[in-house]
């Protein structure tokens, strides 16, 4: 349950939760993303996998000067009591907008590809339901999750394999051929389909083996990046300038290339089968916002209630009357409050340098 | 415990939504009329003639496919219109062929229809383009007394085969990747009606959005290999070295293909190394009698190098005087090339492209017997 | 009877009134009347002579040496004894209460396995009596350490049972963790193990099985050397082994008899054979009412041809057919052998060929749906193959919902379920996600037995 009496996650759980949360519906539309670089972004995940271990750095340092106190203690603690709770307030609707982004932007693909002429009420409400369920055995399930998701969804790498043999090699070249306004955009717009190994700051007090954390999270984390790297490279050999540019859901189209004699349309069953991704990292998001939520309220004793409050408002955001730029909007600014959140660590360093040293005076 | 209530919940929930579910409405599958065949005739600049091929199951029929055309100028709109005919719910999972005729590949906008059935998600990648001569819809709606059904015919026909290996199998992914790449331009294999058969009768080149010309299949093999690919056969050659009139047919070639630019584009120069290897595997000539030994045998390679090499290039050099590029060989610039590249880059370039092609041929048996 | 103390014979009569079958007889020896009493059910007359009526008329050193003093105070306990099968012999004139145990009640022989039968190995199989088990399994391991736990559970029927393990080996915080929930039972009647195994599981809602249970006393024996716990009760047939994981409801004990490349073969035909058994005719529904193109073209045309005819709408027509094959089952398994026969003929031939030419039914469904069914009859243990066709409901049902994506929806939650089921505290999915990297050479692929040296993780076992 939730309340484990101390520490849950041993070394894969950690490796995994990393990697897992990190691939959502980020990695589908990459190439998209990173399209304003043209054939020079395959190169842009191992960047974006610098910034990562550099931002896990700090994230994990901080962590483990606050062993057993998550971000929303450590914000109080730093902050002070009222602006740590504000800030903390912040969060959590950072991660129930950001989670419903994930969900909403999921399912209208879902809708899009697999279940036309639907309405997608009712898969949102099965697939929360399901959220629910895996949410409420706590961190742990969610990590266990984590691990079997990953081996059941590797193997829809072997399915770009006939993107790879029609693609063509030579797009790689010439290296580094962008200006910088081009690769500020693809920055901007693509880092956060790596956003999510960020909740090391949630789950930290959980591990066991504190000391490795940094490690076994930065394992999980080159995975990650590998596959981005992966789906970047295939996604360059096999596209035109302007396809990648225009294909919303590059790695659907890549799977789209290929068949068996049996079944004729791999992407189908690929984006079916991504179910498993979403959920192994909205239930990440999710759970710290129920996390935020026990903090906010200084819930001792273990209700589930919150969890359903929250499932509430994400499907109230999914399917609330607004438009759908609004939504969008609402997204986008979910999406660049994520990078806030990973920068906040070390604006919570400097914090805390300064107060150790008025202590220590 | 609450794990328990959920689940318990979740799975009521799922049984109740099964019942609902009817409000849906899914049109069950022997109610959905599948798209095999989609035919583009050109009118105007803004009217088209869509015909589209709809196989039929019943056996009471007498047709077992059916044919519905329609004046339209958008193709939804004329998919609306269709379904007013049609029994049945005219879906595009299934769509395998799209023809247009010469003229809308020469004035019509092929790319828009295709990129209209790139968008939709139904769609898959299996959809085969076409240029036909003359009428689209003749072709769906002819009679082929010896074949099944129209839609497998044209389906079969236009599929990879090793005797059509110049066919250049351009599926809708394949369109859409050449029309839109600055350094490619597209090529689909170009389909006549003789009586009650089809026939691919060549190639047709696209410069831009528009098609271009009509080139022969030895010279659409060219394109193929230079292309990269690896499987090319048969390959008929005329010689003419010496040795009177000759004719030469290799077969189960493997080819493979290397290309040096020399990064100038103000004075772009392209190697072209070409290696072929294969059975020869018919011969007719003066030569025929002592073909047994290693020697003569190459000669006739160095013969058939000469004669390739001769025709490569005349017919890059025809291409590069009217400035298109099916082979893609402004690619080997383009890698080279800081900052964006465009379509216009590619016309000047292969403009004042100047190709040197290498051809090794080695003819590996031929055939089994002596 | 009159010498009996007065308070003792009263106490007993009241408790054994009305039972036919006390048997009290009064016989004359050398230390004077003895009055003998005991269940002339549970004890057969042979017995009763060598043990108790010969020696009293010439030995009675013998009966001294066998018996046991009981005391005559404590009523209940000496009933207790009655009814488990003991004869009490009351000496009037040295007052003295003896037991002798004397149960011998009929027993079956030891038979060959009728539901795990297997063709190389081993083919005694458990009976209903826990001596006759509990020796089946001593022959078999010949040591002392190997302990066995007499209780008795069941709030009025008094049943024996008897927990075995290696001492050695066994983790005895398991241990107590299965002793804890025996002793919390508490339940009327046990009629098999079953019921017992029902109520000290770990999530008694789910619909896996989570214990292994078996009849047939090599398995027994490999597990118990494992360090698993096993669990046996008087009167049933089966023995349970706990903990256990999820794939070990795929593993037959043949498999360690057959040469490893087969045993790996069947494994993993039975393994994937429990995931195809619950997708096929899911998939079935899901291709054809919401994603037709999945289909090669060829084989749709055929489909649309043989729907044509059909009614109902795909969902419809899945459940239909999944019933009928349901009745079958049941319908075969309650009759008597000879008529058993019939049902084959009546199920595949008048329904299977007669149905489709009604156009009740796709002929391809029937394809798919007598696969999907041979498919759950695989796995081994019993209860896994009910719970695969189950599961499978809950498929068919996601599937008519929301196609792929509801198949998908629905094996997540059957992932995520796995995943937090226990199995005695251990998790269940070991070693799917395995707790030793050695368990995965016993696994989907059981490798040369060589390998297969350390116990597994989920057994916890000591380490020496």
């Amino acid at each position: 349950m939730n309340k484990t009496k101390g520490k849950v996650l041993n070394r894969y759980h950690v490796i995994f939760l990393a990697q897992s949360i990190m691939i959502g519906t980020g990695i589908l539309s990459l190439p998209q993303k990173l399209s304003p670089m043209g054939y020079t972004q395959s190169f842009m995940p191992l960047l974006f996998g610098v910034i990562a271990s550099l931002t896990l750095f700090a994230m994990v340092w901080l962590c483990s000067k606050f062993p057993n106190d998550d971000l929303f203690r450590m914000n109080e603690i730093l902050l002070g009591k009222w602006l740590g709770k504000f800030i903390n307030l912040l969060v959590i609707i950072q991660f129930i907008v950001f989670s419903a982004g994930i969900i909403s932007n999921y399912m209208h693909l879902i809708q899009s590809t697999a279940l036309q002429e639907q309405t997608i009420t009712m898969p949102v409400l099965c697939f929360l339901l399901l959220l629910i369920y895996i949410v409420s055995g706590g961190i742990k399930s969610i990590a266990r999750f984590c691990v079997m998701t990953f081996f059941i969804t590797i193997g829809l790498v072997y399915f770009t394999r006939w993107a790879i043999e029609k693609g063509d090699p030579s797009h790689f070249l010439p290296l580094f051929n962008f200006t910088p306004k081009e690769f500020y955009e693809a920055l901007k717009q693509g880092y956060f389909s790596i956003l999510g190994y960020e909740l090391i700051l949630f789950y930290f007090p959980y591990i066991i083996d504190q000391k490795k954390a940094f490690r076994h999270s930065l394992i999980g984390i080159w995975i990650s990046i590998a596959l981005c790297f992966i789906t970047t490279a295939i996604s360059v050999m096999y596209y035109s300038e302007w396809q990648l540019k225009n294909v919303e859901f590059s790695v659907l189209n890549l799977f789209k290339a290929g068949e068996f004699t049996f079944i004729e349309r791999i992407d189908i069953i690929g984006i079916t089968l991504w179910v498993f991704l979403i959920l192994s990292s909205v239930t990440a998001y999710v759970w710290c916002a129920k996390r935020g939520v026990d903090t906010l309220l200084k819930k001792k004793k273990q209700q589930s209630y919150q969890l359903y409050i929250i499932a509430c408002i994400i499907f109230i955001i999914i399917k609330m009357p607004f438009s759908r730029e609004f939504q969008e909007k609402l997204f986008m600014a979910s999406n660049y409050v994520g990078y806030v959140l990973v920068i906040w660590p070390v604006f919570l360093i400097l914090i805390y340098v300064i107060r150790k040293k008025q202590v220590q005076i | 415990m609450k794990n328990k209530r959920l689940c318990i919940i979740s799975f009521l929930i799922v049984v109740l939504l099964a019942g609902c579910s009817k409000k849906e409405l899914k049109v069950p599958l022997e109610d959905v009329g599948m798209v095999d065949s989609m035919a583009f005739d050109y009118i105007d600049e803004d009217q088209m003639r869509l015909t589209v091929a709809i196989p039929q199951y019943s056996p009471q029929a007498e047709k077992d496919t059916q044919i519905f055309s329609i004046t339209t100028d958008l193709v939804s709109s004329g998919i609306v219109e269709i379904e007013k005919q049609s029994d049945k719910k005219v879906v595009f999972n299934q769509l395998r062929v799209v023809l247009v005729n010469e003229d809308f590949a020469r004035k019509g906008n092929v790319r828009k229809i295709v990129q209209h059935l790139y968008r939709n998600a139904e769609v898959g990648n299996k959809v085969l383009i076409a240029v036909v001569k003359d009428n689209a819809e003749a072709i769906l709606k002819g009679d082929y007394p010896d074949k099944p059904s129209i839609t497998f015919y044209l389906n079969n026909l236009l599929e990879p085969s090793i005797n059509t290996a110049f066919n250049p199998n351009t599926n809708i992914h394949d369109f859409m990747y050449s029309i839109t790449n600055p350094v490619v331009d597209t090529v689909l294999p170009y389909v006549e009606k003789r009586g009650e058969k089809l026939e691919i009768k060549g190639v047709a080149i696209f410069k831009g959005n528009h098609m271009h010309e009509l080139i022969k299949p030895e010279e659409a093999l060219v394109i193929q290999a230079l292309s990269g690919q690896k499987n090319l056969a048969p390959l008929h050659l005329d010689l003419n070295a010496g040795h009177g009139e000759e004719k030469v047919m290799i077969d189960l070639i493997e080819s493979s293909v290397k290309k040096e630019s020399n990064k100038n584009m103000e004075s772009p120069k392209l190697t072209i190394f070409l290696k072929i290897k294969g059975t020869l595997s018919e011969y007719k000539g003066e030569r025929e009698s002592h073909l047994f030994t290693v020697e003569s045998i190459s000669d006739l390679e160095k013969d058939v190098n000469k004669q390739l090499e001769q025709d490569i290039s005349e017919f890059l050099a025809r291409l590069n005087k009217t400035e298109v590029d099916p082979a893609g060989l402004s690619e080997e610039f383009r890698m080279y090339h800081h900052g964006k590249w465009t379509s216009k880059k590619t016309r000047e370039l292969i403009r004042k492209l100047d190709v040197n092609v290498h051809v090794e041929t080695s003819i590996i048996s031929t055939g089994t017997l002596k | 009877m009159n010498e009996i103390p007065e308070q003792i014979v009263a106490k007993l009569k009241q408790e054994i009134n009305e039972v036919d079958d006390v048997k009290l007889k009064m016989i004359d020896t050398e230390e004077g009347d003895v009055t003998v009493i005991y269940f002339s059910s549970l004890i057969e007359k042979m017995t009763l002579q060598t043990m108790v009526t010969i020696p009293l008329a010439n030995n009675l050193k013998q009966i001294h040496q066998m018996a046991q003093y009981v005391d005559p105070k404590d009523v209940q306990g000496v009933v207790k004894k009655l009814n488990a099968g003991q004869t009490l012999l009351f000496f009037h004139e040295t007052n003295a209460l003896l037991s002798i145990d004397t149960y011998s009640a009929p027993t079956r022989a030891i038979t060959d396995t009728e539901t795990e039968s297997t063709v190389i190995g081993p083919q005694d199989a458990f009976t209903e009596s826990l001596e006759t088990n509990i020796s089946l399994v001593r022959r078999r391991i010949q040591s002392s350490m190997l302990k066995n736990e007499n209780r008795i559970v069941g709030s009025e029927a008094n049943i024996k049972i008897s927990i075995m393990y290696m001492d050695n080996i066994v983790s005895h915080e398991n241990l107590d963790d299965l002793r804890n929930r025996i002793d919390q039972v508490d339940y009327p009647l046990f009629t098999d193990i079953s019921v017992l195994k029902q109520l000290i599981e770990d999530n008694p809602l789910s619909p896996f099985p989570q214990y292994y249970m078996t009849v047939r006393p090599d398995s027994i024996c490999r597990y118990l050397l494992d360090g698993r716990i096993v669990v046996f009760m008087d009167n049933s047939q089966l023995a349970i082994v706990c903990p256990t994981s999820f794939f070990e409801m795929f593993v037959s004990i043949e498999d360690y008899y057959n040469r490893w490349t087969t045993a790996s073969l069947l494994r993993m035909l039975r393994f994937f054979g429990f995931f195809l058994t619950i997708m096929i005719t899911p998939m079935y529904i899901s291709a054809l009412t919401f994603h037709p193109e999945i289909l090669p073209y060829e084989l749709l045309l055929n489909l649309q041809e043989s729907r044509s005819k059909v009614p109902f709408p795909p969902l419809i027509e899945v459940l239909f057919i999944e019933l009928i094959i349901e009745v079958l089952r049941e319908a075969g398994s309650r009759m008597p052998a000879k008529v058993g026969q019939t049902i084959g003929i009546v199920g595949g031939i008048v329904i299977g060929t007669a149905a489709v030419e009604a156009g009740l039914l796709s002929n391809i469904l029937i394809v798919l749906v007598a696969t999907s069914a041979l498919l759950s009859f695989l796995p081994p243990i019993f209860l896994m193959s009910n719970t695969s066709r189950f599961i499978r409901y809950i498929f068919i049902l996601s599937a008519g919902l929301f196609g792929l994506f509801g198949q998908m929806l629905a094996f997540a939650w059957l992932i995520h379920h796995l995943l937090s089921l226990k199995s005695l505290g251990t998790h269940y999915m070991t070693p799917a996600i395995p707790r030793k990297p050695s368990d995965l050479l016993d696994s989907v692929m059981r490798f040369p037995t060589k390998y297969i040296r350390s116990k597994t993780g989920i057994s916890k076992a000591q380490k020496k």
